[in-house]
């Protein structure tokens, strides 16, 4: 497989994992959207290459990012990345063999705590997804989910007991991905709990896990853990969905009214016209 | 292909049990609740595309792994667990094969116009799979690709051999015999493989 030629893929921002696992002077080799990179960092900066041409970088949010197009907009904002009191912790990277658009999807998905993360973020005497509101937000191009509610029994790293857990999530661009949380120490607060996928290939990715947490009790160690313990958890999962690229076509899934947030993803992409990701389809004329 | 398809040895499908297999590069999965009956379905929970295979059986019911949605032996779901209240509609449904078993054997057909063969009980023996294609497998044992049976004689007895393509190049026997020596004929059709991937390799 080489670079895709899927417009809409190549112009965004991907990550390439976090900063701190690119040392200095040393050269890594990455992949991105099937096509192999190498990555420099230098005393004044981080050089990207691909094919022997230089692509953009940035390194906000403790991430590298590349582009090998022209992203319509700046990377997304992330405010809480500039509140002092918060812990920046990284998680991953995780490689898993699925489309990394069906790891964002699961990312949203409320409804799967009870059977995936049985008794942590969900029970199954608990299984009721309430009704929460979607919405696209046309000014930023970004996707929202809020007012989401949902019975945790651990619903982090310092919980004790059980607790009605909010949560709001935040579609970035088709491969980055957040949700706000109430931490259990700050319930005036939010957590911030991000998914940046690295799409390798069609249908293999790589995760990372990125927080920026409200917690005084819990060391980087076992935030880091807690989280990761999660991950395996939906990677199970994330391996085992057929087909591993995600269907656009109309009727090859079944969604209910729990799955909402999948439900504006999956049409967000289509007006996109995002294909890097997506299940072939056969009900559109050839193009 | 033989209208209806050996794909498993019962005695390896016990009740509360899912198993995944592939037939013809299919990914079906074979489960059996309290009733005792098996059924055969297409390895995808029409929800979200989860493998049911790593799902559970609880009663009479398969519960999908991702989300628990639970269905029937008629394959149809009875319950989103996300929403306890809704009724679900009969629209939702699993994609069922016709399953029948005889022989000692899970037999799956695409569609059930036919009726299953009928076989005597058979012992069973061993599930096996050999990494050829199927046409050399059944050339070497006698057997044809229009049957879903080999008779493959050993000792004084006759083993019945149901068999499937996993893909292209590999091949799962399902023996069985009346009154085998359980022991000798594994170890015989173990032989059996050996010299079928070795020939290959050679
Ligand atoms: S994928 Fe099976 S219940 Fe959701
Ligand atoms: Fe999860």
């Amino acid at each position: 497989m080489s670079l895709t030629d899927d417009r809409a893929a190549l112009d965004q921002w991907y990550t390439l994992g976090a900063l701190q696992d690119f040392p200095d002077g040393a050269e890594v080799h990455s992949r991105l959207l099937g096509e192999d990179l190498t990555v420099r960092r230098l005393a004044d900066g981080v050089e990207v290459r691909a094919a022997g041409r230089a692509l953009p970088v940035r390194t906000e949010y403790g991430h590298l990012w590349t582009s090998f197009g022209t992203p319509e907009r700046n990377l997304f904002e992330l405010p809480e990345s500039r509140e002092p009191d918060r812990r920046w912790i990284h998680c991953g990277p995780v490689r898993v063999r699925a489309s990394g658009l069906r790891l964002v999807e699961n990312f949203l998905d409320l409804a799967h705590f009870p059977y995936v993360h049985t008794d942590i973020l969900g029970s199954e005497a608990h299984p009721e997804v309430a009704k929460y509101e979607v919405e696209q937000r046309r000014d930023v191009d970004e996707l929202w989910a809020t007012k989401c509610e949902f019975y945790q029994p651990k619903a982090a790293a310092a919980s004790d007991e059980g607790q009605i857990s909010k949560y709001m999530y935040r579609v970035v661009s088709p491969f980055n991905v957040m949700l706000y949380k109430t931490p259990p120490t700050a319930p005036d607060r939010w957590d911030v709990i991000a998914l940046f996928v690295q799409p390798v290939d069609e249908a293999v990715s790589v995760a990372n896990a990125f927080m920026l947490v409200i917690d005084d009790t819990s060391t980087d160690a076992e935030l880091s853990a807690f989280q990761q313990m999660i991950f395996v958890q939906d990677k199970i999962v994330l391996e085992n969905q057929r087909p591993s690229l995600l269907p656009l076509q109309p009727g090859r899934e079944t969604p209910t009214r729990a799955d909402l947030s999948s439900v504006l993803y999956r049409r967000w992409l289509k007006e996109k016209q995002l294909r890097f990701g997506t299940e072939p389809r056969t009900d559109l004329p050839n193009a | 292909m033989a209208d209806w398809i050996p794909i498993a040895l019962s005695r390896d499908v016990p009740v509360g049990i899912t198993r995944a297999v592939i037939v013809d590069t299919r990914e079906v999965m074979i489960w059996r609740g309290e009733d005792g009956v098996a059924q055969v379905w297409e390895d995808r929970c029409p929800h979200r595309g989860m493998r049911l295979s790593l799902g559970f059986v609880r009663g009479n019911a398969l519960n999908c792994l991702y989300h628990g949605w639970q269905y029937g032996a008629g394959a149809n779901c009875l319950r989103i667990p996300a929403h306890p209240d809704l009724t679900v509609p009969p629209t939702i449904r699993a994609n069922a094969f016709a399953a029948a078993e005889t022989g000692g054997m899970v037999w799956m057909s695409d569609d059930s116009a036919a009726p299953p063969p009928q076989l005597p009980a058979l012992t069973p023996v061993i599930s096996l799979a050999i990494e050829v294609a199927p046409e050399r497998v059944l050339a070497e044992l006698g057997g044809s690709t229009a049957e879903p049976l080999i008779e493959l004689p050993f000792a004084a007895d006759t083993l019945q051999i149901g068999w499937h393509r996993v893909h292209a190049a590999k091949t799962m026997l399902h023996a069985t015999g009346a009154g085998a020596d359980i022991g000798a004929a594994t170890a015989h059709l173990r032989a059996l493989r050996q010299n079928l991937e070795q020939g290959v390799a050679a």
